[in-house]
C-alpha cells in the first residue's frame, strides 16, 4: 500500500508541475496582452489541473481494481465536457480596446480542432471501457473452477 | 480483447502526437505571417474621394491562407451605411508574398439621398468598421474586426439665415435682404449656386433669389441675398433653400423664419 501511495504522490507532483505550474506561468506571461481574457483562462487551467491531478492520483491508488477503470472512463467523459466548455463550443471571441474609441475583436472558429480533441478523447474512452470489460472477464475467468482431467478407473 | 485495447492505446498515442505536432506547426506558422501596411493614398475625382490602402502579406508559415476578405464599412452615427468596400483574395499560399490594395470610395452625392443629408449640414463622427475574414490552414476560419471613429466635416456646416431686413422697392414689391452664411468643413471645394424661395403663411412662393459661392475647405461663406417679394414681409413663414454644386444638387432645405 505504501509504495502505491508514494507513487501516487509522485505522480500528483509531476502532474502538478506539468498541468498547473507550467501553464499558469505561461498564462501569466501573456496575460498583459488581454488581462480580461486570460483571467478566465487562469480559472480554466486551475480546473483542468485539478481534474487531471485528482484522476491521476485516484487511478494510481485504485490500480489493479475495477475502480481504476471506472475512474478512467469518468476522466475521459469529464475531459470531453471540459474541452467543449474551454473552447466555448469551438467559437472563441476576444475583444480588446486598443485606444479611445478604437476596438478590435477577434473570432476564431476552432470547431475542427475541437472535433479532433473530442475524437481522441472518445478513443480514450473506448479504450477505458474495453479495459474495464477485459478486467471483469479476466476476473470472472479466474473465479470459474477449472475442469479436472478425467481419470480412468 | 487484449489486442483491441493495445490497438486503441497506440491509436490514441499516435493521434495525440499528431495533434500536438499540428498545434505546434499551426502556432509557429501563424507567427511567420508578416503583414505590412503601405502608405494610404487619397485622391479626388469630381465629388468622389477615393482612399487606397496598399498592404503586403508574406505567408512564411507551412499552411495556406484562403478566402482572405477585407471589408470596410463607413456608417453615420445612426448606423446607416454611407459606403462600403470589399477586397477578396482566394488564396495566399505558403511561402507567397501577396500585395493587396484595398480601395474605398465616398461620393458626396450619396449624402444627398435619404437620411444621410444630415451629414451635409452637421459635423459629426463617422464609425469605420474594418472586418478581415480568412481561413487559416484550411481548417480555422478567423474574423478580425476593427472599429474606430473618424471626424466628419460637413460641406455646409453652421448654415444660418439671419434676421431679415426689408425696404420698399416699388408699389408692388418689397426688397428683403437675407443674410446667409455657412462654413465648408469638408475636404472638397464647394462651388455652385444657392437658390432661395420665400414662402408666406398661405404656402405661396412670394419671391426668389440666388447667390453663387466658391468656397475652399475650411472657409466661411457670408452674403446678403436680395429678394424682391410681393406682399407683406411679416407674412413670410419659411425659406426653401436649393443647392446646385459641381458635385451634387440638393433641396429643398426648409428653414423657418417664424
Amino acid at each position: 500500500m505504501l509504495p502505491r501511495v508514494a507513487k501516487a504522490l509522485a505522480k500528483g507532483l509531476v502532474y502538478f508541475v506539468l498541468f498547473y505550474a507550467l501553464p499558469m506561468f505561461l498564462v501569466r506571461q501573456v496575460s498583459g496582452f488581454a488581462p480580461g481574457f486570460f483571467a478566465d483562462y487562469e480559472q480554466l487551467v486551475t480546473l483542468f489541473a485539478a481534474v487531471i491531478i485528482f484522476f491521476a492520483v485516484a487511478t494510481e491508488l485504485t490500480s489493479g481494481t475495477i475502480y481504476q477503470h471506472a475512474l478512467n472512463i469518468g476522466k475521459a467523459l469529464i475531459l470531453i465536457m471540459f474541452v467543449v466548455l474551454a473552447f466555448d463550443g469551438g467559437i472563441m471571441k476576444l475583444d480588446l480596446d486598443i485606444a479611445e474609441g478604437q476596438r478590435i475583436g477577434i473570432i476564431a472558429d476552432l470547431r475542427v480542432y475541437l472535433m479532433m480533441l473530442v475524437a481522441i478523447d472518445l478513443l480514450g474512452l473506448a479504450r477505458s471501457v474495453l479495459q474495464a470489460v477485459k478486467f471483469l472477464s479476466d476476473k470472472t475467468e479466474k473465479q470459474v473452477p477449472q475442469p479436472q482431467p478425467y481419470e480412468d478407473l | 480483447m487484449k489486442q483491441a485495447v493495445k490497438a486503441l492505446g497506440w491509436a490514441t498515442s499516435i493521434f495525440w502526437i499528431m495533434l500536438l505536432l499540428f498545434t505546434i506547426t499551426v502556432v509557429y506558422s501563424a507567427l511567420q505571417i508578416t503583414p505590412s501596411l503601405g502608405e494610404p493614398s487619397v485622391s479626388h475625382s469630381g465629388d468622389v474621394l477615393t482612399t487606397s490602402l496598399p498592404m503586403a502579406l508574406y505567408n512564411g508559415g507551412f499552411y495556406d491562407i484562403s478566402k482572405f476578405n477585407l471589408t470596410t464599412l463607413i456608417r453615420d452615427q445612426s448606423g446607416q451605411t454611407i459606403t462600403g468596400s470589399s477586397t477578396f483574395v482566394p488564396i495566399i499560399s505558403s511561402g507567397a508574398n501577396t500585395t493587396i490594395t484595398h480601395t474605398m470610395s465616398l461620393s458626396i452625392e450619396q449624402l444627398t439621398s435619404g437620411d444621410l443629408s444630415d451629414l451635409l449640414f452637421n459635423d459629426g463622427e463617422l464609425d469605420v468598421e474594418a472586418i478581415l475574414r480568412l481561413v487559416y490552414a484550411r481548417a480555422f476560419p478567423i474574423e478580425i474586426s476593427l472599429n474606430l471613429s473618424m471626424p466628419w466635416g460637413a460641406p455646409f456646416a453652421n448654415l444660418t439665415i439671419g434676421d431679415v431686413s426689408a425696404s420698399p422697392f416699388n408699389l408692388t414689391h418689397i426688397r428683403i435682404l437675407l443674410p446667409v452664411s455657412f462654413e465648408n468643413h469638408s475636404f472638397l471645394e464647394m462651388n455652385g449656386t444657392a437658390r432661395l424661395e420665400i414662402v408666406d403663411r398661405l404656402d405661396r412662393v412670394v419671391g426668389n433669389g440666388s447667390t453663387t459661392f466658391m468656397l475652399p475647405p475650411e472657409n466661411r461663406f457670408e452674403t446678403d441675398v436680395e429678394v424682391l417679394i410681393s406682399g407683406d414681409p411679416s407674412n413670410i413663414r419659411e425659406v426653401n433653400l436649393y443647392f446646385q454644386t459641381t458635385s451634387f444638387n440638393y433641396g429643398p432645405l426648409v428653414i423657418s423664419l417664424v
